[in-house]
């Protein structure tokens, strides 16, 4: 028997000894495969973190910059308003705050 | 229903439906290749669902048009192999048994076959344990040279000489039933 008739007898007759995995193996296999493939990365955990508390602080600091320049403008104005007039012998004169 | 290279351009899209539907296809190849490998089931499991993960973080690398089949089964033989390696280092081969005994008569075969498999099959885990491997995916997975070589990253000179040797050591043991006058 030549080297390549042996090998394609064995090969033939190894046939059953494929791997027959129980019924459910395959089953476990999708499952587990599905589960880990649509579990979230840790820099998709940390992002959906993270979104949440940059918007907050993002708000925060709209609010902050709104409120600074409101009270601004309203200092300016107002130290229009306080503004006094004191005449004195015939001049007048501005004292502002 | 759609063709294997539809199912891999969805995959690619990120349609993680089609991805389950390529598992479908080839699990039960997979699994059979990497428990000829590790001949442990629970971990045969374990690395073929490792090897559709590394499929799927890899999808978009993988190059439309060419069949599934090959890069499936060579990422699963890689992980198996070092498997394989990691088990040489920490010398798990002596703890885990390998499970030649985990092979279960087909039923559906006259008793003489499963014997002559059995035979077969207890030769072939006696090989060392590249010889073993190259042999498991020829003979009993039918894989070709080629295939075998584009597998486990090795030549294919280096498969044929694999091949070689074992074909000779298995010759020798299988000598009463495959002896030159049986022919």
């Amino acid at each position: 028997m030549t080297d390549e008739t042996f090998f394609s007898r064995v090969r033939v007759d190894a046939a059953p000894l494929r791997y027959e995995p129980d019924p459910f193996a395959m089953a476990r296999i999708r499952a587990g495969v599905r589960e880990r493939i649509l579990r979230p990365t840790v820099a998709q955990l940390l992002a959906r973190w993270f979104r949440p508390i940059a918007a907050t602080l993002g708000i925060i600091a709209i609010a902050a910059g709104i409120s600074i320049a409101t009270i601004d403008s309203n200092d300016n104005g107002s130290m229009g308003d306080s503004s006094v007039e004191i005449v004195m012998a015939g001049d007048s004169y501005s004292v502002g705050q | 229903m759609e063709s294997e290279r539809e199912l891999v351009e969805h995959a690619q899209a990120g349609d993680t439906g089609a991805f389950d539907a390529l598992v479908s296809l080839y699990s039960k190849r997979v699994l059979s290749i990497a428990w000829g490998i590790v001949r442990n089931a629970i971990d045969a499991e374990e690395l073929a669902q490792e090897a559709f993960v590394k499929a799927y973080q890899n999808i978009a690398r993988f190059r439309s048009g060419e069949p599934f089949g090959p890069w499936i089964f060579r990422i699963t033989t890689n992980l198996a192999l070092d498997v394989l390696k990691h088990r040489r280092r920490v010398k798990h081969e002596e703890l885990t048994e390998r499970e030649p005994a985990m092979r279960r008569d087909r039923a559906d075969l006259p008793a003489i076959a499963n014997e002559i498999a059995r035979r077969i099959g207890g030769a072939i885990d006696e090989l060392p344990e590249m010889q073993r491997v190259v042999a498991q995916l020829h003979l009993i997975e039918q894989f070709e040279h080629r295939e075998i070589a584009s597998m486990t990253g090795l030549s294919e000179g280096t498969v044929r000489s694999h091949l070689s040797l074992a074909r000779a050591k298995l010759r020798e043991k299988l000598a009463d039933l495959y002896g030159d006058g049986d022919d």
